[in-house]
């Protein structure tokens, strides 16, 4: 009986440890707004599931090379990333193409969030649009072309191309030079007028400070971050130039053979569902790519909100920015940076 | 209380094995990573890092900065030592702790006060353009010489301590006697208290050095991407473009330029004046 006892107590910790395991899914997300995520998201699926998640925080270049270097045996099931973040996993063959049937709100998604990967390697979970932000008691901001013009000179600050801003505020600026849809002119254009420009932001929040500082009033803006304008005491205002806004998307994928697909799919499913995209919404943090999402019109100002702006975004495909991104760097690092 | 050379070794070998495990193989295995590639060990990652004309500059510009900031922080450390030696006791401490003071505030909260004293409303410009010496603010954020500043600030205490402790070993009737035998001010520095107090400048101008070289806060809120150092296009190379070969690479040339620049000093100093 003494021997019996210790064997039936460790047989029991195994089927404990073994079903705790079962029940653990781990994702990787970006470190924004993770109190108000785990109220509105974590803790709510936690208990419907019964299981345990794993949070995960890192910038995307982080993330992925963890992602990568696991491929083998993954320690992450589930991620939500860029696009074309996403779309460079997916050619090193490290996610798993999802079945779609398993996502109930799957046919309210907007159809740009659909398969924006192709081979439905990922579903857009949240868009963007990226405007100007500018001093509307400075300066009127008509076109993408005035952040190059001779009133902003001096004044103005572009993001850097490495980041996720730079590629598509370069898609504008083309556009408003005539739209050759080759950036090589642009960035040339940016490298004649690099004198001009103040710096080369990498976060919004540095952008925002240095508005707030009154040494730039005007800047290419992602509308996530529209909300920290917004409140400033200086007179800020979100452009509707002429060649229209661009507009961006980050996307769920889930890692290839994690093992842990039946949970990874309760929590795209339920992360989709109009209940809890409207309740992200909600608390302006993501904009919804679920189409059934209402929200009220004070809300939607601080969000990228409906079909009619949803479809007049200028969105760079994932593969164009995968293609050139090393081209542009380089060219930007000769004639930019210098 | 002499050691035995077996006494001596036990007692610092615990120091020895913490170094060697947690500081030596794991830098040395990220060097190694600058050294490799597909068919083996190769230079070729510095030869492709000096081939881009933007590294290049990025290159000069650190050895530039170092240089001037090294140099600068001597120039007006000797005069600051100089009169710190020779106050009173009392007031020799109050000032010597005004010195040492910026080292215990945070250098982001010491360069963002940069920030507000360099920017299009800050003090200096509030300055230029009250005087009149221009009609509208002039841009000093985002400049080397915003870079070069900060640097300055952060890293001149390093070189008055060391050149205030070194002075203080100069015998208090050395200069007194090199005045009377008539001597300039000009040949009592040079020809005496330089001489003199040659390893204080070493020390100092290698912690200055290598400090601004190494430095990341300052150079990546006052230089931004339009002024980028050494340090900043490594933590670019890492987490922006997740390319650990030229990282590595940097962080190689990093080490060789500390290396050299303390050998350079201490062959300065070795030689007769």
């Amino acid at each position: 009986m003494k021997k019996t006892l210790p064997i039936i107590a460790l047989a029991g910790a195994l089927a404990a440890h073994t079903a705790a395991a079962q029940d653990k899914l781990t994702i990787s997300v970006y470190s924004f707004a993770q109190d108000a995520y785990k109220e509105l998201l974590y803790e709510p699926f936690q208990e419907l599931c019964g299981c345990e998640l794993v949070i995960e925080t890192g910038n995307s270049i982080e993330r992925m090379a963890k992602i990568e270097a696991n491929a083998a045996d993954p320690v992450i099931d589930l991620a939500v990333i860029s696009s074309h973040d996403a779309l460079s996993l997916a050619r090193k063959g490290l996610l798993s193409p999802l079945d779609t049937s398993r996502i109930s709100s799957f046919d309210k998604l907007y159809p740009a969030a659909q398969d924006p990967l192709g081979d439905n390697m990922g579903v857009g979970y949240t868009f963007y649009a990226t405007s100007i932000v500018y001093r509307s008691d400075l300066v009127d901001i008509k076109s993408w072309g005035d952040l190059l013009g001779p009133d902003l000179a001096g004044n103005v600050s572009l993001p850097n191309i490495v980041g996720t801003q730079g590629p598509l505020a370069l898609m504008m600026l083309d556009k408003s030079m005539g739209g050759s849809g080759d950036f090589s002119n642009v960035i040339s254009k940016i490298g004649e007028n690099a004198d001009n420009i103040v710096t080369f932001y990498s976060r919004s929040s540095e952008l925002a400070q240095l508005m707030n500082q009154e040494e730039v009033i005007a800047a290419p803006l992602g509308r996530f971050a529209w909300s920290r304008f917004k409140s400033s005491p200086l007179p800020f205002a979100w452009a509707e130039p002429e060649e229209g806004q661009a507009g961006g998307m980050n996307v769920m994928i889930m890692t290839k053979g994690n093992g842990n697909e039946e949970l990874a799919y309760q929590l795209m499913d339920y992360w989709l569902s109009t209940e809890v995209q409207t309740r992200i919404a909600e608390a302006r943090i993501d904009s919804p790519s679920n189409s059934e999402v209402v929200v009220s019109a004070e809300i939607a100002d601080d969000l990228t909100y409906g079909a009619d702006l949803i479809n007049s975004l200028n969105i760079i495909s994932p593969a164009d920015i995968i293609d050139n991104r090393d081209a542009w760097v380089e060219q930007w690092n000769t004639e930019v940076i210098k | 209380m002499f050691l035995s050379t077996k006494e001596g070794l036990a007692l610092a070998l615990p120091a020895a094995i913490f170094s060697f495990l947690l500081f030596l193989v794991p830098v040395g295995i990220l060097l190694s990573e600058a050294f490799k590639s597909d068919v083996g060990w190769t230079i070729s990652g510095y030869t492709e890092f000096f081939s881009k004309p933007l590294n290049r500059t990025v290159f000069f510009r650190t050895l530039k900065l170092g240089v001037l900031v090294a140099g600068t922080s001597a120039i007006i450390g000797y005069a600051a030592a100089f009169c710190i030696v020779n106050l009173p006791p009392k007031s020799r401490g109050r000032i010597f702790g005004l010195v040492i003071l910026p080292l215990m505030i945070s250098p982001v909260a010491r360069t963002y006060a940069w920030i507000v004293i360099l920017g299009r409303t800050g003090i200096v410009n509030d300055t230029i353009v009250g005087l009149g010496l221009s009609d509208t603010p002039i841009r000093l954020l985002f400049t080397e010489t915003a870079v070069f500043l900060g640097l300055l600030q952060l890293f001149m205490p390093l070189m008055i301590i060391s050149l205030v402790s070194a002075m203080e070993n100069i015998p208090r009737d050395v200069i007194p006697a090199a005045r009377v035998l008539g001597a300039s001010w000009f040949q009592v520095f040079f020809r005496v208290i330089l001489p003199l107090t040659k390893e204080g400048l070493v020390i100092g101008g290698t912690l200055v050095f290598t400090g601004a070289l190494t430095a990341y806060i300052t150079p990546a809120i006052l230089g931004g991407s339009k002024v980028l150092m050494l340090e900043t296009l490594l933590y670019q190379k890492v987490n922006v473009s997740n390319d650990f070969v030229s990282a590595s690479v940097i962080a190689m040339i990093l080490i060789v330029m500390s290396f050299s620049a303390n050998l350079l000093l201490k062959r300065i100093a070795t030689a007769r004046v």
